[in-house]
Order: structure tokens, then sequence, then C-alpha cells
């Protein structure tokens, strides 16, 4: 998409895919956040990272666990705190705004200059929290009632939400959102991301060992299918190893790196002549 | 803009709804799409799809609207609205039709190429909206460009054609592997799994949680001395009766029942769960193991005795026996039939059960009277064929009253 010099185009140590690149900037530009799904491994965290490094934006992380509430990330009241300064007669203590502490969101808000929020893997929390964030990413505010302050955002977060589909997330919540999906990299896109790593790299050994990769990715009975950081490794362990490129594919050396699984294991070395 | 492009989509059973339409409006607005049609296609797909599973409805509805625009031409949006004429699109078939036949030997003969250079060129000249002219890209033409035109040969810009022509995007039809129809893994197993929850706090078990509502009322009753309230813990009341086909012909899907297997006993918020195995179809004995040895079973009497009809039955196979496995009462080739034919054990199962389902791995899709004993099935549990949606549909059926 030519024109949009000034949006994001990957970075150095990222290799994006055309249309995830536009849909940064669609994001961008439509002011909505970008709901970001795809297979394990393929740099969905890493996204934000880059976006922010090639907008020369900083970047806040919140990390969504299977115990987040949406409150957490607007505000928290440490009513511990302010107990405990009471008991010992410490200053300020009917000053409640000193013991309203901002969570992630709070902080994107808070800040002077636009910032890139990572909100990761939100499909762990319960099935209710997208719905909690509605009102605040629509309007880029919230409400203090502690203190009756409203904290509106000084310049509005460049908002991207990671899932890995752990559940279905909400309509409601979907509506407000550019989605993209990530697709397993093709040999070409993968060559690429592998180069960005190691510039360096032996030529037959990368395409002997990005065959096997794929080759076991294709494999039917596979339980769980090696992702790109695990090529990224494997191709390291075969460079520090000092593997001779033809022998990769009939020896297989340091495949643990790629497959995981026990019965995995037994299943390439049981198909190690078709790889 | 583009309505019939809107319509196509929800016909399509994507839930597009005004707000996000009206988005990509917004977005056309801005010129985000840059007037290249592969760019309004992710532009347009990543507002209004919110899940890889409705790629391929996406797609398809795509590939409706704009079937031939296949080439990477800058087309202004400007000229996409000229020649977005759906509603005239009747009118224009049957004038384009009486066109057809006189033009066909003029222009049929130009040669694609020709045309696609053609229509560039023209395309930088044209300034203004033509509608039913013989030169200029438009809408009910004679031209070899346009929508809506009568020219066999020539090319499309947007709108709707009968002819053939793929769309190099949409063409591969990448995502249809993502569709929720598709056969399924594990870990989506186990989700669909957890649909099957019935929480109950009137279980036999110790009261081992902090009520806290109830401390603390206690407690104020008590002028403020503490007083502790526990209760029962909410559990899972479900109990789960699983009874697998194996072998012969379920062979080539024992990696897929493997996953099943896996994903039921993975998901430990069951009050109880029993498999039991059987070959082809069920008769008085019921396996202990998959291999189906001789000797190894249980009586499908003692499991109608021993296990309430309160088990939530789940029963996979093919569904593919030979009539008289499933309607003679010698019909059982491995083992005893027990004096009853299977289809009369399968009638036992569903008067004892009040909750059964049928998965199949290889169901036929829709009215299939060739494969009889799946047929005569269908009429006597609800049958699902075993996908992500199907098993979806089947959790749902187990839990809801009918």
């Amino acid at each position: 998409m030519g024109e949009e010099k000034t949006g994001f185009r990957g970075s150095g140590d990222y290799v994006a895919s055309e249309e995830l690149m536009a849909s940064v900037n669609v994001a961008i530009a439509l002011k909505k956040p970008l709901l970001i799904k795809g297979e394990p491994g393929t740099g969905k965290t890493m996204l934000a990272e880059a976006v922010a490094k090639s907008l020369g934006k900083s970047l806040i992380i919140w990390n969504i666990k299977s115990t987040t509430k949406a409150q957490e990330g607007l505000y928290v009241y440490d009513t511990i705190q302010r107990l405990y300064d009471g008991q010992f007669g410490e200053e300020g203590v009917d000053d409640i705004s000193r013991y309203i502490k901002l969570g992630k969101l709070g902080e994107a808000f808070e800040s002077d200059e636009q910032v890139v929020l990572l909100i990761d893997e939100i499909d762990k929390a319960d099935l209710e929290f997208p719905n909690d964030l509605l009102w605040e990413l629509d309007k880029m505010e919230f409400y203090i009632h502690e203190t009756g302050r409203t904290v509106t955002a000084k310049h509005r977060p460049i908002v991207i939400i990671t899932s890995n589909a752990e559940k279905e997330l909400p309509d409601a919540f979907l509506r407000r959102c550019i989605f993209h999906y990530i697709d397993f990299p093709d040999d070409a896109l993968m060559e690429e991301i592998v180069r960005v790593h190691y510039p360096h790299v032996e030529e037959t050994l990368l395409k002997n060992a990005m065959e096997v990769f794929y080759g076991i990715r294709a494999l039917r009975d596979i339980r769980k299918k090696p992702s790109t950081s695990e090529l990224i490794d494997w191709i390291n362990a075969l460079q520090l190893g000092g593997i001779p490129a033809d022998q990769i594919k009939s020896a297989l050396p340091f495949i643990g790196v790629v497959v995981k699984k026990d019965e995995d294991l037994e299943t390439v070395r049981h198909n190690a002549n078709s790889l | 803009m583009f309505t019939k492009f809107f319509h196509s989509l929800r016909e399509k059973g994507l839930h597009v709804t005004l707000g996000e339409f009206l988005t990509l409006q917004e977005a056309l607005e801005k010129n985000l799409c840059e007037s290249s049609m592969t760019a309004f296609y992710y532009v347009s797909r990543m507002i209004l799809v919110k899940s890889e599973t409705d790629y391929d409805k996406f797609d398809m509805a795509f590939e409706e609207c704009f079937h031939s625009a296949k080439f990477e031409t800058e087309i202004t949006s400007q000229m996409l609205r000229w020649l977005d004429k759906s509603d005239l699109q009747q009118l224009a078939d049957d004038e384009a039709r009486s066109q057809l036949n006189e033009l066909e030997d003029l222009q049929v003969h130009m040669d694609k190429e020709e045309i696609e250079q053609k229509f560039k060129e023209r395309l930088r000249d044209q300034d203004s909206e033509h509608n039913g002219g013989s030169f200029w890209i438009g809408s009910m033409g004679k031209t070899s460009f346009g929508s809506s035109g009568g020219n066999v040969g020539g090319l499309r810009v947007g709108g709707k054609t009968g002819h053939q022509s793929a769309f190099a995007v949409i063409g591969e039809r990448k995502y249809r592997d993502f569709r929720d129809d598709r056969v399924l893994d594990n870990r989506q197993f186990q989700l669909a799994f957890r649909k099957l929850r019935q929480f109950s706090a009137r279980l036999d078990i110790p009261e081992t949680e902090l009520d806290i509502d109830g401390t603390v009322n206690k407690t104020c009753n008590n002028g403020g001395c503490l007083q502790i309230v526990m209760q029962k813990p909410r559990r899972n009341a479900v109990k789960l009766l699983l009874l697998m086909d194996s072998g012969g012909t379920m062979i080539p899907f024992s990696a897929l029942l493997n996953d099943l297997f896996q994903a039921v006993h993975k998901s430990n918020h069951y009050k109880d769960v029993k498999t039991y195995y059987f070959h082809n179809c069920i008769y008085s004995k019921l396996y202990k193991t998959p291999e189906c040895e001789n000797g190894d079973w249980v009586d499908t009497d003692w499991m109608f005795k021993n296990l309430g009809s309160d088990y939530k039955v789940i029963i996979v196979g093919d569904a593919a026996m030979a009539p008289e496995e499933l309607y003679s009462d010698t019909g059982n080739y491995r083992g005893p039939n027990g004096g009853l034919a299977g289809w009369d054990w399968l009638q036992l199962i569903k008067k004892h059960y009040k909750k059964v389902v049928w998965l199949n791995p290889k169901m036929a899709p829709g009215h299939a009277p060739w494969r009889e004993a799946e047929t005569a099935i269908k009429g006597l549990f609800p049958m699902y064929k075993l996908t992500v949606d199907g098993l979806n549909q089947a959790m749902t059926k187990l839990m809801t009253n009918k």
C-alpha cells in the first residue's frame, strides 16, 4: 500500500506482511483497537513492539491473566496502605488521590505523548472482561469514583490487542475492533524472517532446515506444530553445532528443539524418510 | 455505496452490522483503500470480519460481488461509485442480452491483453460518469469495459457478472480450513466440552468454601465479633457417558477419536465420566478397551442399571452398519447379540437416557438416503458431524431442554 510513508512499515527485526502493515495503518487512521489473532509463535506480541519502535512511540504492555479484572487496568484504590498510614499517623491520609494507583490503561491515557498500548492475550481473562472495557476503549476516558475525577486520554493511544482464541470474544467488543489474522508465514516470508535474525546463514543449511520444518508441520499426526520461534532456535543450534547442511535431512540433529512432545518425536522419526 | 455487498455478506451468514459497514465507508472516505481492489479487499475484510473462521464466507461474498475485477489496476473509488448500479442490474441484463448477439461478432475477437491495455488508457482519460455509451467506461454500455455491460469479451470493473473468471486472492480460498465446520483438534474439543456445565451446590460434599456474604451478615449480627460461615463449593453436576465405535471403518479416524478421548478426560470438571467401546453397533456387551476383546466387557444391561438416566450420552461412530448388523438379531459377527437386534439396543438406550447425541466423523451432508443405517439412526438420535461446529451444536443439545 504505497502512499502511507508515514505509517507502520515493519521494522529492522520484524518482518510484517503487506496486509498486516495495512491493518495497523487502518486501525490508526480509524482510531479503533486492532485485534490480532494467529497461531502461537507467529509474532503477535512482537508486533506491538515493532509498531512502537517504528513509529518512535513508547510501549505500555498490559499482560492479561486468568484473574485479571478490567478495573485493574484503570486504577486501583489501595485501601490497605491507607489504613496502615492512618494507624501510624502519616501525613496526607485524608488525600484519597494519593492512594489511587493508575493501571496500564490509565497510564496510557495520562501519558503526555501518544503511546502504543498492548493488551496481551485478552482471551485469558473472564468472558466478561472485554465488555467491561467497551466504554473506556470507545470514549477513551474513565471515572474514578473515590475522587470524582474523570481521566481522559490526552492523546488517543494506539491499542493493539492479541488473542489466542481460547475463548470467544463478545460480539459487542468485536464490532469495535479492526481484525487481523496472522497467517503462518509461507516459505518466502519465513526465509526473510530467518535472515533478519541470522543474516549470514548458509544457503543450503537454511533450505534443508526449512524443508524439514515444513515437512514436520505437514505431518498429519503431529500434536503440536512447531512455530517460527522454534525454527529460528533450531537454525541457531545447527549453526552453533557446525552441522553440515547435507546431514540435516538424514540425521535430524537437535530435532528436540523443534519438536517438544515425546509422541511427536516418535512420529517424526517414523516419517523421517518422507521429510 | 456497495449495499449489495453488505446484503451479500449477510446472506452468506456473516453478521455484519450497520456500524461496521459505516466504518468501512469512513475508511473509503479517508482513502485508506488507495483506489486498489486488493487494498479494498483487505480493508473491508479487516473491518467487517472478526474471526478467521469467517474469512471463507467473506471471500465467497466478495467474489460474488466483485467477481472479475481480478487484475491490479488503479480504479478510483469515484469510478467504482459510478459503476455501482446494482438496482439497475435486472434492466441492464435484458438490454444487454439483446445487444449481445449483434456485438458478439464485432468485438469478441479482441484479445485480452489488447483490451486490458485499452482499458488502462481509457481509465487515464476518463473524467466523468458514463452509462449506456459505447466508448467510455460505464455501466450498461457496449464497450469492452465497465459493469452490467453487453460485451462478452470485455473486462468488468466491479459489479456482477455471470461469466467465470477468478479473483487471484480469493480464487485460492486459502481460509477454507479455518471455517468452523472443519474437523477439529484437541484444544477445540476441550473448549467445546466446557459448554457442558451445570453448576450445583446441592451435592454431597463438605462445606469447604468461605461464604463471604454469610460471614459479613453473621458478624454484623454478632456485634462485630468475627463469625465465619462456610458453604459447599459449586461443582459441575454433569455426568458423561461416552460410547465409542472402535476398529473397522473407524480406523481412519483413530487420531481424531484419540483427541476426543483426551479432551474429555482433560476436562476434569465433570462429576463423572464413563467410557465404553463398541464395534460397529451396540449389542448386549460393551467393551472396556478400544481393542474390543472378547471377555473384557460389561453387560449393556448392567450399564442401564448402574448408570442412571441423568448421564448425558455421547455416541461416536460412523453409523455405517450393514443392514443385517442393524436389524438382524444375529447380526453381531463379533460377539453375542443378546437376543435383540442392534436397532433394538439403540432404542433401549434412547428410552433409558434423556440426553443422547451421536457424533459422526464422516456424516453425509444433508439428506443421504443411500446411507441406510445413517439415515435410520439420524431418526433415532440427533446426529452431528464431528467438527467444531457439530460438537458445539451437540453440546448445546445436551444442555438444553429440547
